[in-house]
């Protein structure tokens, strides 16, 4: 059920998570927030008990394909949800607390071989969910739209934002 | 707010935005090759306060400088070679201009710098690798491609939101609806602008071809496809795409033809990131030196 915004005071610090990055928050009092996704995805890890919070924007399903490569695993949903999980654990969260949202994955219109982000990203999500058994609470996916998100450690609540349209709690 | 949105009237007022990025096709010619001429360089660029500022602060930054200091623009542009001069000089003046608050698009102030900025660095990309188009025209076309829109956004037309509304309902892109609810399209504005503002025809057609390179003349095909790429790819990336960003079309017969296949677009995308990332900050604050 989609939510009306009621969602932090201004005095909440902030986190900012860049592309291909994750980043976590024990503060109960600290949003962690990422801009524009795209095709990309991002994913809110939440453990509501101990107030732990994470947040990973990915920009691609596999690290398969960059096997000759230095590579950056948060830049992969492969790679960059195993490693935000254990951050999570790391951080003293209890894996079965864990709640995961998940956001973005916006698709350009029906390509057969071409631009494909977006589709893979989300289909490679929910195959890495099925298999770590995430609790995913959340999925505000796909689409031709461009979303900015900002998790609230206090609640687990995700305010998210589209260009031209209210702002939505999820 | 104007509800009504003749074509020439965008094109009348955008023409008189400050510091428009008028001066780029004398200096893509000035810097391109081996034959500059640093006295007439030294010129136009002391000619825009900014571009002056940014060239010796670049000059004189941790990674270019030497023990020396650059006082000069003639030293700097000594220092810096042409093709880092003219990458801060069309970064500074599209920027400059594109970070003007607008309304139609869904823009946050700056998004469209951004989103151009993406664009021309996957276009850079794709055209060094592939061997497609010469790098700096790439990447000039990549920030300028899209300016109509911003011309549009700049004129703060309120049928604007009417295209955004009628989208995803009536139209498939957003290149129709602009088309069946103005009469005209951003392209159009962009060739427009482009055409008065003297830059070479290949960036024209550029401006008015890039969603369908197939329709674009022989002689300008490669590059204008080359913008096309680059322009799905950066808008996956999602850095300054409005709400128009995701309609468009790709024109897979044009792709195919360049030699794009999918696996290697993907493949070059954590290079592309890394390069993005030293001039996108993460709050999303754009910086060119």
């Amino acid at each position: 059920m989609v939510k009306t915004p009621q969602f932090v005071d201004d005095h909440m610090r902030t986190i900012i998570v860049g592309v291909a990055d994750f980043k976590f928050t024990t503060d109960p009092s600290t949003c962690l927030a990422t801009y524009a996704l795209g095709s990309c995805l991002g994913i809110t890890f939440h453990d509501e008990t101990h107030r732990i919070g994470g947040l990973l924007h990915a920009m691609l399903p596999t690290a398969q394909l960059y096997k000759e490569k230095k590579i950056r695993e948060t830049m992969f949903l492969d790679t960059g949800i195993p490693k935000a999980l254990n951050a999570m654990v790391r951080a003293g969260a209890k894996k079965h607390d864990i709640r995961c949202k998940v956001f973005g994955g916006a698709q350009l219109i029906a390509s057969d071989n071409f631009f494909r982000i977006g589709s893979k990203n989300i289909d490679m999500f929910y195959k890495i969910s099925q298999e770590l058994e995430l609790d995913v609470v959340a999925w505000e996916v796909s689409g031709r739209i461009n979303r900015t998100i900002k998790l609230n450690n206090q609640t687990g609540d995700v305010i998210v934002k589209i260009p031209t349209k209210p702002e939505f709690l999820r | 707010m104007k509800a009504a949105a003749d074509f020439q009237t965008v094109v009348e007022m955008t023409r008189s935005i400050p510091c428009a990025p008028a001066i780029l096709p004398k200096l893509l010619k000035l810097t391109e090759g081996t034959s500059s001429d640093l006295g007439e360089l030294e010129m136009l660029i002391s000619l825009d306060t900014g571009l002056a500022t940014n060239v010796l602060r670049t000059a004189n930054s941790a990674y270019f400088a030497n023990a020396q200091r650059c006082e000069s623009i003639a030293d700097a542009i000594l220092r810096l070679g042409s093709k880092t001069l003219y990458r801060i000089a069309a970064s500074t003046l599209t920027g400059r201009w594109l970070v003007n608050p607008v309304r139609g698009y869904g823009w946050e102030p700056g998004d469209l710098c951004k989103h151009s900025l993406c664009v021309a660095i996957c276009a850079e990309t794709f055209a060094t690798s592939m061997h497609l188009a010469d790098a700096s025209t790439a990447y000039t076309a990549g920030l300028i491609h899209d300016l109509g829109k911003f011309a549009l956004a700049y004129a703060n037309f309120s049928v604007l939101d009417d295209i955004a509304s009628r989208v995803p309902d009536e139209f498939s892109t957003w290149r129709e609806a602009e088309k069946a609810i103005l009469g005209y399209d951003s392209m159009e504005v962009t060739k427009a602008l482009l055409e008065n503002w003297g830059f070479p025809s290949t960036f024209v057609s550029v401006g008015y071809f890039y969603p369908s390179p197939s329709q674009a003349p022989d002689e300008d095909r490669m590059l204008v496809t080359v913008i096309h790429a680059a322009k799905h790819l950066a808008t996956q990336l999602g850095y300054g795409v409005g709400v128009d960003g995701f309609y468009s079309n790709p024109d897979e017969q044009a792709l195919r033809e360049a030699g794009f296949r999918e696996d290697e677009m993907d493949a070059a995308i954590p290079d592309i990131l890394t390069a993005i990332q030293r001039f996108i900050r993460p709050d999303g604050s754009v910086h060119f030196t």
